[in-house]
């Protein structure tokens, strides 16, 4: 048998060993389980080793220190007549969220007129170890999780930003636009697969993300301060578990 | 990398500031905690992330969208905590002519109470024990979270160099801590 090393233990440990066979002879073996143990313990005391806490302000205090520091480059902008000109020509969306939200759509298509039922052709699902239907449905599933994930990482990224400033700017309605609509894409298609608990999440947020989206034309300074205290409440946090949650596929959200 | 991000990143590449302060938001938490364990110390933990936006800021043209943006700024961070600390340790010596470690060192030397202090404590002597390489090595696998792949990258040495980095680390703490964990 092969001596087991402690640099094996320690590959173990961070999950980086190559020989997936060695976790079960860890398992096996009391000499091993001992030396893995050990080395577990020893090295979960560091995780004590945590920095000072920082306010949820750090990022707008760093931003506030550098500012002035930032120098080298500015915005190209081609003035009044520029940008005017600019929104005709740019597309509302950029290709990259077109092309996800298509793909969603798409997902959403699919589920709806299926129900999730067809069989997607998966060379796993071959193999005989999962029923082929079941298999469609955790393929299903597993592509609107991932979606919703990536699409909730963009929702924390534009709410951080939004409860960070005073201003609302081009930036952050045309993001809250995107967004406003793959979220009504993604809600549909939980609603489809039967995941009612994440469809009404999304169905929660949709009100902000339409406030959001056009408060440039009808928000007061007061009613950005009462979203903002709304988003610091609680949505934000809540946007945040619900991420965590899907990225644990053990958990069914 | 989400879409947004990648918007974002576009934008602040040509100068867009209100983009670049979106990064900035973003990121700052995260670039702390790792400017702190590398340096272990507030004041130069907060200098490190300052610079190391700048030098972002500078620099953001040259990101590849197919690359890791954290990787990227952890990348600009333990280079510029590197920097930091040599500039710093190299001044405070010649000024003080006492090794700032060694003051550390008196300070962790606390009666072993087994509190998560004093844990927290000994794990940063031990940690400022470490080589800069074998501390920079484990505490992207370790705390960040890093596959040995991107932690090598990152460093921009090779994933064998990289993985004996992080033995020796491991070896070394494990010595460090090993008489805490009875307790």
């Amino acid at each position: 048998m092969k001596h087991i090393t402690d640099e094996d233990l320690t590959l173990l440990f961070y999950g980086e060993h190559d020989d997936p066979t060695l976790a079960v002879m860890v398992a096996e073996s009391e000499e091993l389980s001992a030396r893995y143990d050990a080395l577990c313990a020893e090295l979960k005391l560091a995780d004590a080793y945590q920095p000072p806490q920082r306010g949820d302000d750090y990022g707008a205090e760093v931003w506030q220190r550098i500012e002035s520091q930032l120098v080298g480059k500015e915005a190209k902008t081609g003035g009044r007549l520029g940008n005017w000109l600019a929104s005709f020509i740019q597309p509302r969306f950029s290709m990259a969220g077109a092309l996800s939200i298509a793909l969603v759509a798409a997902l959403a298509f699919t589920l709806g007129r299926n129900g999730g039922q067809e069989v997607i052709n998966n060379p796993i699902a071959t193999e005989g170890a999962v029923p082929a239907m079941a298999m469609a449905d955790i393929d299903s599933s597993r592509l609107l999780t991932h979606s919703v994930s990536t699409h909730l990482e963009q929702v924390n990224l534009v709410l951080t930003q939004f409860v960070n400033t005073s201003e609302t700017s081009s930036n952050e309605t045309e993001y809250a636009t995107d967004m406003l609509v793959a979220n009504r894409l993604y809600r549909q298609a939980a609603v489809q697969q039967g995941n009612h608990k994440l469809a009404a999440f999304l169905a929660d947020l949709e009100p902000l993300l339409i406030e959001l989206a056009y408060q440039a034309q009808s928000g007061s300074p007061a009613t950005r301060e009462r979203m903002q205290q709304e988003v610091k409440d609680g949505l934000l946090f809540r946007v945040r578990v619900m991420n965590k949650q899907l990225n644990k596929p053990e958990i069914s959200v | 990398m989400t879409q947004i991000e990648q918007k974002i990143i576009r934008k602040a590449a040509k100068g867009d500031r209100a983009a670049f302060r979106q990064l900035v938001l973003e990121h700052s938490h995260a670039m702390f905690r790792l400017a702190w364990r590398l340096s272990g110390d507030e004041n130069a933990a907060e200098d490190i992330v300052q610079e190391a936006f700048i030098k972002a800021w500078r620099k953001i043209g040259e990101f590849r969208m197919d690359a890791s943006f954290k990787s990227w700024m952890h990348r600009i961070t333990v280079n510029t905590a590197m920097d930091y600390l040599r500039k710093h340790v190299r001044r405070k010596q010649f000024e003080t002519a006492e090794p700032e470690w060694e003051t550390l060192d008196r300070a962790a030397q606390v009666p072993d109470t087994g509190t998560q202090i004093d844990i927290s404590r000994q794990t940063q002597v031990a940690m400022m024990d470490l080589s800069e390489a074998e501390r920079t090595a484990l505490l992207l696998k370790h705390y960040e979270g890093h596959s040995i792949q991107e932690v090598a990258r990152i460093m921009e040495i090779t994933t064998g160099a990289c993985k004996q980095n992080i033995f020796r680390a491991v070896k070394k703490m494990r010595v460090a801590l090993r008489p805490l964990v009875a307790t």
